[in-house]
């Protein structure tokens, strides 16, 4: 089984080098040789799927995709809903620290950033499969942005198949505030005329943890010293306006900045409930989805700071000791089609931007893309506009700390 | 019980209770020193000490801990003996117990949640006044929730805890015949709160103190309760601690194993202060009770303690009432005291769920709780052979090994017993879920049990074995029977934790497993009320059905079996002739 895997990935990695065409057509036989072989180790196979299970239209979405893989390729997918994936993580490794390497509890989890690096640094990673998945070597453009092969600033290198994009937008309500705040500096400048209406979630929430980062983004000088590891640099020297930014923040801040949400959907409940102006999320389509659920007033919309703001790639990876490997590579390989891809950019259903290359695509898929129909308050792509990179994934690490010592002692 | 060998069972039970405890002691203890092969950490070291002494934060949450950790037990203690004093044998009061149960049942995710709707700024009470009294249109920026110092918090932990004590006490009245004793005093012209004071709480105290007990390690180490009504910055040492063992770095985790180990350390320390206090309180006021006095000015703090458990109830019920209508809510918008929009749709949507998840749910907890009533019994009665000769109120060893599973910590401890049953290959199996149940179900089962069933008159059943030498039977037809209230109350306390139980399902189902409260904290996390409410609706129900049947069966139990006896009888006299 693991040989097959390995002249998968030696196959795609020469596919994917610039060979001369003849060498490259019969590798490709060869890839989908290979390929056909894990479609067969697959059938049959239970792949569980260790994924947040925080949103209810998520995890409909992979149920749907369940029921897709199951007709489609006989293997089953189970979802085990996980209220954070560093869960996930931390059993991989109770299983190697009792050795249990062969039959994992875990075929698939869908992360990114930490969770990933964590993982790929202390080898609990299966791979490189992601760059022979088919779907992976048709349709996606590893050039179109950068967060497709470095997650975080941690090379992907094969380890970690991309799912979706994700860009931070904040949200508003039209019938209390005319004028949203579009900046950093602006969003300070709201604060003090209307104290209490401000706030983010509390870090290490990773939607807090990016909030620091967008306005460490924004106050710093040294704005290419954040794509280096953090410690090795001048970390006081160059997070000092965000300290000096969060104290001024705090003191008109929500509750007076002495408790924080705990999450963006927190965050979009006490927008409902007035209790603040700006709610912010990492899911372009939030509020079009909550809109429609009822849990947010149909007067809410969407908006971006002017200067951009930060966006991500996030990925599905298999663990080292997952006893159905085929079985996962699968259902990566499912979730990359454009059938599951549209599916998953349709606002109603969840709205996570696609991660296929457009120009890559077939015309009639092209089509069905530009016949998405997009929620009320949910931002087209040119709406969205500049997307910020993440910082190095070091830097997630040393900024909660350093506000954990700060604001939470 | 008919026993023999008791000491090779005590010895086998002994060892069945200590092993799993130990493995993930050790499991925890080893880490704490920097010894954690998975990580490259072979080499013994003080080094997660310090890193951990050199963190702020370990000792801002350490301060909160104690905080809520010693008020919270003792306010709950303190209304709990109060509504009592005030309550007991008066009819109305009996209506208060029924309602007890929900309150006991339902997970504490969930309580937590409702008070934190009642409460928050923009919570039911401030829309209740809204606009038409305090002039807001929007939600005032107060910190009513979440305060930083754990007072939300600590109401919570008392809604949770009071009505615990409250059960537990009247589980034991009958033991220390308060109904005679209240006969007697009152004849005697004392008080009736004077009576409980001096006479009946002294008495209570011994019976309920490993209950206490258990209360004050829950208040130090509860997490989920902490983390949704909780400050967060800092936040309690255990939710502090888990944040820590979940923290993507993980090397994060050998501090977080130090930070376990001080907080066992720091329970056993909050437990001796404890009894310490108790034994010089106790000494302090025995001239005062034995003075002779009928009235005294302390009866008012009682009289204080009813009035303010009364509230804390009356928030709970609130609280919990405001749930199912959000299950049933479309829009509900500040300052509405009621939805503007219904809708079936939340709970339609969570049908679906609800079989696969019951089924889970009741198949553990039903095993779970019987396997740990019969287990009980069998100690409790092993304990009574062996202390025979001596006096029963000696120490058994189980007295002492009882507490372990309760008293650890779940965060530090289990992740070590999770490496324990991934070498036994039964990590994600039914059963590893059960026996995990059984570890917290049996120290409840065994200490409420432990009062009534060392408390009665053994002599009805040297009298039936006297008359007719079957000792099995007549251990179950005489003991067992006169014992049935006190072990339904124990199966319905066994059931309602089994059914609360978030880590162990967690960890030794490894999510593959779903019961109604790991998808109810699941959904909890994501904050929506909607669907919170529809889950801690049909979470609570099972545990509500089982405690008001252990309140309705025994009392009805014996007229059931004779009318059935009745009838099968007449049956066969009718078939015979």
């Amino acid at each position: 089984m693991r040989k097959s895997f390995v002249a998968a990935s030696i196959a795609a990695t020469l596919a994917l080098s610039s060979l001369p065409t003849l060498a490259t057509s019969t590798q490709n036989n060869a890839s989908q040789q290979s390929w056909q072989d894990t479609l067969q180790q697959a059938k049959g196979q239970t792949v569980y799927f260790n994924a947040w299970g925080g949103a209810d239209n998520i995890n409909d979405y992979i149920q749907w995709a369940a029921d897709r893989i199951q007709e489609e390729y006989d293997v089953t997918l189970k979802q085990v809903k996980l209220t954070d994936t560093s869960d996930a993580v931390n059993r991989v490794l109770a299983e190697k620290a009792a050795g249990k390497n062969n039959n994992g509890s875990i075929d698939l989890i869908w992360l990114n950033g930490e969770n990933f690096r964590a993982m790929k640094d202390n080898n609990l990673l299966f791979g490189p499969f992601s760059q022979s998945l088919p779907n992976y070597m048709t349709y996606v453009d590893e050039n179109a942005r950068q967060s497709l092969t470095q997650d975080f600033g941690t090379p992907v290198d094969g380890m970690e198949s991309p799912w979706g994009m994700a860009q931070v937008i904040f949200m508003y309500d039209t019938a209390t505030l005319s004028n949203p705040p579009k900046s950093i500096a602006d969003l300070l400048t709201y604060a003090k005329a209307h104290p209490g209406r401000i706030t983010y979630p509390e870090p290490p929430q990773f939607l807090g943890s990016t909030f620091l980062k967008q306005a460490l983004y924004e106050l710093t000088p040294y704005r290419k010293a954040l794509a280096q590891p953090a410690d090795s640099v001048d970390f006081d020297k160059i997070t000092a306006p965000l300290w000096a930014y969060l104290d001024q923040l705090h003191k008109v801040a929500w509750r007076n900045g002495q408790t924080f949400p705990s999450s963006s959907e927190e965050m979009m409940r006490l927008l409902d409930d007035q209790e603040i102006d700006v709610a912010l999320s990492f899911d372009i389509s939030a509020a079009s989805v909550q809109i429609d659920k009822g849990n947010l007033p149909d007067s809410v919309r969407s908006y971006v700071f002017t200067n951009g703001t930060i966006g991500n790639t996030h990925f599905l990876a298999i663990p080292y000791n997952s006893g159905a490997k085929a079985g996962a590579q699968v259902v990566a390989n499912f979730m990359l089609s454009p059938e599951a891809q549209i599916k998953k950019q349709t606002p109603t259903i969840w709205g996570d931007l696609s991660v296929l290359s457009y120009a890559k695509l077939p015309a009639s898929e092209q089509a069905k893309f530009d016949a998405l129909p997009r929620g009320i308050a949910t931002l087209s792509i040119e709406e969205l506009g500049q997307t910020l990179p993440e910082p190095h994934s070091s830097w997630v690490g040393a900024l909660e700390a350093e506000w954990r010592k700060r604001y939470a002692q | 019980m008919p026993l023999k060998h008791a000491k090779w069972i005590t010895g086998t039970i002994s060892l069945l209770l200590v092993f799993p405890v130990a493995v993930g002691l050790i499991g925890t203890l080893l880490p704490a020193f920097a010894y954690f092969p998975p990580l490259g950490e072979y080499n013994l070291s003080f080094t997660p000490w310090y890193n951990l002494f050199a963190q702020g934060e370990f000792y801002a949450s350490l301060k909160l801990t104690l905080i809520t950790g010693i008020a919270a037990p003792l306010l709950a203690l303190w209304f709990a003996l109060s509504l009592l004093a005030w309550g007991y044998q008066r009819p109305f009061f009996q209506k208060i117990e029924a309602l007890l149960s929900p309150i006991l049942a339902i997970p504490h995710a969930a309580i937590a949640i409702g008070l934190l709707f009642l409460l928050s700024p923009s919570g039911w009470l401030v829309r209740l006044f809204s606009p038409w009294l305090t002039g807001f249109d929007r939600p005032p920026n107060w910190i009513t929730v979440q305060d930083p110092y754990g007072v939300s918090l600590i109401l919570a932990l008392v809604i949770k805890e009071m009505p615990y004590l409250l059960f537990v006490m009247l589980a034991t009245m009958r033991s220390i015949k308060a109904r005679e004793s209240l006969q007697v005093g009152q004849a005697l012209g004392y008080s009736r709160f004077t009576l409980w004071r001096k006479v009946l709480i002294p008495q209570l105290y011994p019976i309920i103190r490993l209950p206490i007990f258990i209360v004050v390690a829950f208040s130090l180490t509860v997490v989920d309760l902490a983390l949704v009504i909780g400050p967060n910055t800092p936040s309690t040492l255990a939710v502090t601690l888990l944040r820590w063992f979940n923290d993507p770095d993980l090397s994060m985790r050998l501090m977080a194993s130090a930070g376990a180990i001080s907080l066992m350390l720091i329970i056993v320390a909050v437990l001796a202060g404890w009894e310490v206090a108790h034994l010089s309180f106790s000494k302090l006021s025995r001239a005062e009770r034995s003075n002779g006095k009928r009235f005294g000015l302390t009866d008012n703090l009682l009289r204080l303690g009813v009035v303010l458990g009364l509230l804390a109830l009356l928030n709970a019920f609130v609280a919990l009432a405001l749930l199912p209508i959000w299950s049933l809510t479309r829009r509900w918008r500040f300052p509405d005291a009621l939805p503007s929009q219904w809708t079936w749709d939340n709970i339609e949507r969570a049908t679906p769920l609800l079989m696969d998840l019951t089924l889970n749910t009741l198949t553990i907890a039903l095993i779970a709780t019987l396997m740990a009533c019969v287990i009980s019994l069998v100690m409790l009665e092993t304990k009574r052979h062996s202390s025979k000769v001596s006096s029963l109120s000696k120490p058994h060893v189980f007295d002492w090994l009882i507490y372990v599973p309760i008293l650890l910590p779940q965060i530090g401890f289990l992740f070590g017993l999770h490496v324990l049953l991934i070498y036994l290959n039964l990590n994600g199996d039914l059963c590893a879920i059960i026996a995990l149940h059984l570890m917290y179900v049996l120290p409840y089962v065994y200490l409420t049990l432990k009062g009534p069933y060392l408390a009665y008159q053994e002599e009805y059943l040297l009298q039936a074995n006297r008359l007719n030498h079957r000792p099995w039977r007549n251990y179950l037809v005489v003991k067992i029977a006169m014992l049935k209230p006190a072990i339904f109350t124990a199966f319905a306390i066994g059931f309602s934790v089994s059914i609360a139980q978030y880590l162990p399902t967690l960890i030794a189902g490894e999510g593959r497993y779903s019961t109604l409260t790991t998808e109810a904290v699941a959904q909890a996390a994501s904050g929506d009320r909607k669907q919170v409410g529809s889950m801690a609706m049909l979470q609570a129900f099972f545990p509500i059905m089982v405690f008001w049947l252990a309140q309705f069966i025994p009392p009805r139990w014996t007229r059931w079996r004779l009318v059935l006896k009745n009838l099968f009888s007449r049956r066969n006299t009718s078939c015979s002739v």
